[in-house]
This record gives structure tokens, C-alpha cells and sequence, in this order.
């Protein structure tokens, strides 16, 4: 049996991956108070993809680059375990990313190890991300002993890593206080915005017919109620008693099943009832080639390009990764499959379409 | 005919057959000035009967080799009893249940069978005799890895449900083939490890040489589709094909081309998951002629199964492998890193022939990329990318001037022909031209590095 958690307090519990792990903390018992504490109130939710009810969750509007507010909402909440997922989305800039990533992530531990709270809080669990590692280069069943690259790819990736250090450097200080950072790789599931939305935006613009490089490249993507279950029990993990290959450690999270990248999205496709006739393949040099011309008239333009070279890399890119660590040391295995997750994250979407079309009727 | 037709159509494997009737010889070749009438007796049982096998089994290492000789030959006899349907359950199943017990019982012999190999059993004295000349241990395994697959079967030849209805769940699916494999499998293992042949470990995973034997035994199972219905056989999961179809002699009709082609594809899913744990094992069997004898099999299933994958033929006829194919693949499994790298070959092709349009193709995807993965796992790339990075030196070329340009293209051009054609007699007589190139390669860097460390 786990420790039983008595208060959690989520940070960014009203993102994507925020109300999964209010779902699934909710389905724990004894089931914990729940805490959410983020710049916005928890969006409404469908009933059939997450099951708690939010009246038995409390919301605290707080600002994480201030200690003062994060002082009242400690004091107020009590938590045993500090789950701090809270991260801007991509495209955001990079005073953002380290103002929320960097000052954000340092104001919490530092907060937390205040000796005022030395004798709540025991456990903080940081939502770090898989491309900590990533160098430009092929990932190929990257693993935990994998260096950080001396130059990061871009603000994003610096500023996951200087949060997730900050975080597990803070391992062991104050009362002893224990943690852990997880590292899930292409995440999607019922909320998603990017990746999956992504995938169904091509097959609107007959783009479906076309594939970067060979397609033998492998790429993990993550079902989003995975990583939230993998939270859980890190947080279980780090508050039971012997915890010294978990404390102070990072773990890949993944599905466990990487797939040939273009497996995802002709699956998606395959679901909404489309399989391409043939496929028009185009080398990753040609590829880069277009996506460079395609960002100078863009630029020309002044408008955002959409075909990068960023995209063509990641498209061709090998990024998948050993989670022997999380399977031995957390216990973790996903619990829901690729292609179960794909099912879901589509029914999610039908139905936000459904409402959305509901409202519009209504409006006229 | 064709067999030649189809050889001539593909070189390759024309020169691996010729190469190998050619130049191939045992590590361990046998000397059977020094065996006994009655073990040589023995080896000629064999090669009636185990047809394919007896070649590698008769190129293992000797103490080895007479002890999976003997157990191959105790299984063939057990399963020609199993397998006759003239000789009644009344007869039948005593003799199943207590065949580990005959094995010592001196003379005896059974006349009663009308399989295709029933001189195993009408010699079987002769098997016993040399049985009893092996070592305790060997006769240990062998005698237990019978009594618990001849109790198996037995039940199986009791269950009426089976013997009408055939193989209900996956999980029914895997107990059978545990039954009629996976325990050959742990014999196997066993004698190897006894032999010194393979590390002791592998008895510590069972799973991992229970998924030896599953995998060859699903990928016959699904191979021999149609001829198995001939015989009025069902070894399909009624679990995966009722999703596909009412009656497994659906598949049978052109309507139900397709849906019998995707339940192929869920049968091939399903074996191919056990790729990753047969990989494992391979890689824990040290003794050559040994790996040879366990890499070979795998081979040939897993080129079986690309062969079945998105292949309609399976459902209305027999298909197998081209001879040659057999041939090269023997030829080429000979260390891990080769094995490695036909299974991934052989994996990419059916990713490659792998359609959203099959309601597998997700799984599919995932069974070929955990072969991907695993082999990234023995095999990082990130360590060959450095070990290359340290090793690579490029030597400068000097200009040529006009002249000298002609001379070669007049000269160097009679002179390429006739190499090129030398070359390609002793290419196809199985010259290995990467082993030499290899080698020079290694020289050259070698007297460069020297020459460098001086200046």
C-alpha cells in the first residue's frame, strides 16, 4: 500500500495535463484534498473524459513569481505533495518561459523550503519535458543517461532545464524535502490543442498525401492520462519511506510504444474514415529546402511561416526513449494504449465540435 | 523446375546455394567411422523424419548434438502417436501419459501407427538403447520435458471442446503452443545450459524461451492456414478470427479476401510481439554451432511471416519461403549482429507493406518499432556514431594531369573488364570481398596512424 496523500496542490491544474492529474488524484483513495492553483479557474469539463466533480476541488488564483501569494496559498492548503506542472505554451516568447519556467519554478522551491513549511510539505513533483535533451541530433531509446546538450535548441528547452536542475538540486534540503521530475515526450489526449488538432488540420488541406523523409524514423507520443498517472505515483513513491532511487531523480515518461512517425497521424486520419491512395514521399533535403524557401517569403510577407525547417526536422527526427528507469523504480507501465488514446482524444474533439456548434445555433 | 526458374531469377540466392553446396562445411563434422550401428541408425531416423532440422542438428557440437538428437527423436515419436487418428483414445492416451517411462523401458517398440513416421517408433529400441547411454542430466531433461508434454497433449486429445471447436481465446492460443513448443523450448534450454552452451540465466526467464517456441509455432500456425482447415485443424483464436468472420472456412471465399487478410495482419501483430524476447534470448547463447541451431528457425519465421503479412495466398493455398531464401539465411545467421540485422530487414519490409486501411496497422507499427528499439537496446547507435567519429580519417588525393587520365582509360579500361569479371566469378563462389576491404581498411589506418606517431 502507498502512503495516503492528504492534501495536493497542483500547479498549473487548469492546463491540458493539470486536469488530468486532478482526475486521476481524484480517483485515488483515500482521495486527497485537491488544490489547484493556477492564473485561471479549471475549464468546463465533459463528464466523459474526466470524472471528478469540480465542486470537490478547490481553486486558488495565485501568481508563482511572487512568494507572498505563494505563502497564502501554503498556508491555506496544506499539501503534503506539490505537483508543479504549470508551463507556458510553446510560441509564447522567452521572457515568458523564464519568467514561469526559471523564476516561477525557483520561487516555489524556495518557498517551499521555508522552514514555516518544513513540516507540510514533503514532496514536490516538477513536470519537466522530454526534450530537456534534445541537441538537434536523432534520439534513438534515449535514456535517463543522456546529458543535457551544452547549447539548448531554443528558450523553451533552456528554460526546462534550468527548472527541472532547480527542482532536483532542491532534493534532500530543508526537512528533507523530496523530489522528483518527469520527462513525457508528445503528449495528446482529451484537451489537446496542438498535436492531434494538428494531425486532423492536414487532412483539410489534402496534405495527407505527402511524407518527409522515409518514414522509418521513430518517434514516442504519450497519452496524456499516462503522464498523469505517472505523477501519482511519484508522488506515492516520494512520500513512502525508502525513496533514494527516486528522490532526486528525472524519468522519461512514454506510451512505451514508439511508432514510425507518420503511423500517428494516418492513424488519426484512418479514424475519421481517410486513407490516403498513395503517397508522395519527398527526401529530408528536399523537404528542407522548401520549408527554407517557404520561410523567406513568409518573412517577405510578414506572416508566421508554417512549413519550417523546425517541423521538417522534427518530422524526420528519430526521438524515442528507454523507460526501463520509471517501469523499475516508479512501477509505472501506461495504462491506456496508443491507438485507445487516439480513439479518445477523437471523441473528445467530436464533441467539443458538437458544443461548439450548439452554441453557435443558439447564437443565431 | 521452378525451383531453378526461381533460383536463376534471383542471384543472390543461386550463389548462396551453390556456395554452400560447394564450400560449406561443419564446424563438428561427424565421424561415423567411430559410431556405433545403432546411433548411426539413429541420425538416419533423423533425416527421415525431421527433414529441414536434421542438417543443423547434425552440426552441433557432439555431446550436445546426440542429446537434442535423441530428444528430437523421443518428441517425433510422441508426436506420431499423438497425431495418428487410427489408434483410439483407449490406446492413445496411456501411451502419451506415460511416454517418459517407456524411455527406459529396454526393447520397446510400438507397430500399431499409420503416420508417415512411424519407423521412429517401430525402432524405437534403438532410440531407447542410446537414450540410456546419455548423461544423467541430459536423460533428466529430456525425461521430464516429455512426461509434461505427453500429459499435455493427452489432455488435449481428451478435450472434446477442443477437437470440434479448435483454439478459443489468445489465451488458450498461447497455453497451446506453450504445450506443443514452449516446453521443447525449455528442454532445449536446459540441455544448452547443462552443455555450457548458453548462459545459465536464461533459465531464470522462462519467458524468454517460451516466446522461442511460441514465435516459430504461431508463425507454422498461421502459415498453414489452409492446409490445416484441409485436415479439419482450427489452431486460430476463434478470440481474433470471429472478428473477422462467422467461420474460419469464410476466409476460404472471395468475399472474405479482405477481412481474412486483416486477420492475418492481427495473428502476424500477435506473433511479432515475441520478437523482442527472442532477440533477448539469442543474444545469451554462446556456443557458435548452438547459436546456429537456435538462430536458424527464428530466421526462417520471421522471413514466414513477412511472407504471410498482407498475403491473400495464405488463405487458399500453401506458400513458403524460396529454398534459396532458406539457403542465404542459413548461410547469414551465424552471430547476433546478423540475426539482428535480418530481423530488422525483414521488419521493415512489412512495415513498409503495413495500411491504415487494416484495422491493425497501429499494432502492427508498434510490434516492428519494439524489434527497432530492442536492437538500439544491444546495439546503441549513439556508441557505433562515436566509435566512427574517433576512427575516421580521410587520405588526400593528388590531381591528375590529362595524360596520364588517357593512358589509364585506354589501359585501365581492358584491365577493369577482365578484373571486374574475376572479381565477380569469385564474388559468386563466395569470395568475401567486405571481410577484404575490412581488413585493408584497418591497414591502411593502421600505417597511417604509425606514420603520424613518428612525425
Amino acid at each position: 500500500m502507498p502512503a495516503p496523500i492528504s492534501s495536493v496542490l497542483i500547479i498549473g491544474g487548469s492546463g491540458f495535463l493539470g486536469c488530468h492529474l486532478v482526475d486521476l488524484f481524484y480517483k485515488l483513495t483515500p482521495r486527497p484534498e485537491i488544490h489547484i492553483l493556477d492564473i485561471r479557474p479549471p475549464p468546463a469539463l465533459s463528464p466523459n473524459f474526466y470524472s471528478f466533480n469540480p465542486d470537490d476541488i478547490s481553486f486558488h488564483k495565485g501568481d508563482i513569481t511572487d512568494p507572498d501569494s505563494l505563502r497564502a496559498i501554503f498556508r491555506v492548503t496544506k499539501p503534503d505533495v506539490i505537483i508543479h506542472s504549470a508551463s507556458p505554451v510553446h510560441g509564447m516568447g522567452k521572457d515568458i518561459y523564464f519568467k514561469v519556467n526559471v523564476d516561477g519554478t525557483q520561487t516555489i522551491v524556495d518557498v517551499a523550503l521555508e522552514q514555516e513549511f518544513w513540516s507540510t510539505i514533503k514532496a514536490v513533483v516538477y513536470t519537466s519535458s522530454a526534450s530537456v535533451i534534445y541537441d538537434g541530433s536523432d534520439l534513438k531509446n534515449a535514456d535517463e543517461t543522456f546529458e543535457f546538450p551544452e547549447v539548448a535548441m531554443d528558450a523553451y528547452n533552456e528554460t526546462k532545464v534550468l527548472g527541472e536542475q532547480i527542482v532536483l538540486s532542491a532534493n534532500g534540503k530543508g526537512a528533507g524535502l523530496k523530489t522528483c521530475a518527469l520527462r513525457p515526450s508528445g503528449l495528446f489526449g482529451p484537451g489537446d490543442r496542438q498535436l492531434v488538432p494538428g494531425m486532423l488540420a492536414v487532412l483539410k488541406t489534402n496534405g495527407t498525401l505527402f511524407q518527409l523523409g522515409d518514414n522509418m524514423n521513430l518517434f514516442d507520443f504519450t497519452y496524456i492520462g499516462n503522464v498523469a498517472h505517472a505523477h501519482v505515483l511519484a508522488a506515492q513513491k516520494l512520500l513512502d519511506g525508502d525513496v533514494s532511487d527516486v528522490a532526486g531523480e528525472a524519468f522519461f515518461i512514454t506510451n512505451d510504444a514508439p511508432v514510425y512517425f507518420f503511423t500517428m497521424p494516418r492513424t488519426i486520419w484512418a479514424h475519421k474514415g481517410y486513407v490516403p491512395k498513395f503517397i508522395i514521399s519527398m527526401p529530408r533535403g528536399v523537404g528542407m529546402t522548401l520549408a527554407y524557401l517557404s520561410e523567406l517569403f513568409s518573412k517577405m510577407r510578414g506572416k508566421e511561416a508554417l512549413f519550417t525547417r523546425f517541423r521538417v526536422a522534427f518530422t524526420c527526427a528519430n526521438r524515442y526513449f528507454n523507460i526501463s528507469k520509471a517501469v523499475k523504480r516508479l512501477g509505472y507501465t501506461p495504462t491506456v494504449g496508443l491507438e485507445e488514446g487516439v480513439i479518445k482524444t477523437l471523441q473528445w474533439l467530436d464533441e467539443e465540435e458538437a458544443a461548439r456548434n450548439e452554441a453557435a445555433k443558439k447564437e443565431n | 523446375m521452378s525451383k531453378y526458374l526461381q533460383l536463376i531469377a534471383h542471384p543472390q540466392e543461386l550463389r548462396a546455394v551453390l556456395q554452400w553446396a560447394i564450400w560449406h562445411e561443419p564446424l563438428y563434422p561427424r565421424d561415423p567411422s567411430k559410431e556405433s550401428d545403432n546411433l548411426k541408425r539413429c541420425y538416419e531416423l533423423l533425416g527421415y523424419t525431421s527433414r529441414s532440422f536434421a542438417a543443423v542438428i547434425e552440426e552441433l557440437a557432439p555431446e550436445l548434438r546426440e542429446a537434442v538428437v535423441l530428444f528430437y527423436l523421443v518428441l517425433r515419436g510422441l508426436d506420431t502417436i499423438e497425431d495418428d487418428m487410427t489408434i483410439p483414445n483407449t490406446v492413445k492416451l496411456p501411451i502419451l501419459r506415460s511416454f517418459h517411462e517407456l524411455l527406459t523401458k529396454e526393447g520397446w517398440t510400438f507397430n500399431g501407427s499409420q503416420e508417415k513416421d512411424k519407423v521412429v517408433l517401430e525402432e524405437f529400441d534403438k532410440v531407447i538403447y542410446e537414450f540410456s547411454l546419455l548423461k544423467p542430466i541430459y536423460r533428466d531433461i529430456i525425461a521430464e520435458m516429455t512426461k509434461r508434454m505427453g500429459n499435455g497433449m493427452a489432455d488435449y486429445c481428451e478435450d472434446d471442446d477442443f477437437n470440434k471447436k479448435g483454439v478459443n481465446t489468445v489465451k488458450e492460443y498461447d497455453l497451446y503452443c506453450h504445450y506443443v513448443a514452449g516446453i521443447v523450448g525449455e528442454g532445449l534450454t536446459r540441455l544448452s545450459v547443462s552443455g555450457g552452451s548458453s548462459d545459465p540465466r536464461l533459465l531464470e526467464n522462462p519467458h524468454l524461451h517460451n516466446s522461442m517456441g511460441l514465435f516459430l509455432q504461431k508463425t507454422n500456425i498461421i502459415r498453414d492456414f489452409h492446409e490445416d482447415l484441409l485436415d479439419n485443424r482450427k489452431f486460430w483464436p476463434k478470440e481474433i478470427w470471429s472478428k473477422y468472420a462467422d467461420s474460419m472456412e469464410d476466409f476460404v471465399r472471395p468475399e472474405y479476401t479482405e477481412t481474412g487478410v486483416h486477420c492475418l495482419s492481427e495473428l502476424v501483430a500477435n506473433a511479432l510481439e515475441h520478437v523482442p524476447d527472442c532477440l533477448y534470448y539469442l543474444a545469451a547463447v554462446k556456443e557458435q554451432t548452438m547459436f546456429n541451431f537456435c538462430a536458424i528457425p527464428q530466421v526462417m519465421a520471421i522471413a514466414t511471416l513477412e511472407l504471410v503479412f498482407q498475403n491473400k495466398n495464405v488463405l487458399t493455398s500453401h506458400v513458403k519461403i524460396r529454398r534459396g531464401t532458406s539457403v542465404m539465411l542459413i548461410m547469414r545467421a551465424t552471430s547476433v549482429r546478423e540475426t539482428y540485422n535480418i530481423f530488422q530487414e525483414y521488419c521493415h519490409k512489412i512495415h513498409a507493406r503495413n495500411t491504415p486501411k487494416d484495422p491493425n496497422y497501429m499494432r502492427i507499427s508498434i510490434a516492428c518499432a519494439k524489434v527497432d528499439q530492442f536492437i538500439e537496446t544491444i546495439f546503441p547507435t549513439r556508441k557505433e556514431v562515436k566509435d566512427k567519429i574517433a576512427k575516421e580519417e580521410k587520405p588526400e588525393e593528388t590531381a591528375s594531369t590529362t595524360e596520364v587520365l588517357t593512358i589509364i582509360l585506354l589501359f585501365g579500361g581492358t584491365l577493369l573488364i577482365t578484373s571486374s569479371l574475376m572479381l565477380g566469378v569469385a564474388w559468386f563462389f563466395g569470395a568475401r570481398f567486405d571481410l577484404a576491404f575490412a581488413s585493408i581498411k584497418e591497414n591502411f589506418l593502421g600505417i597511417a596512424d604509425a606514420a603520424r606517431d613518428e612525425l
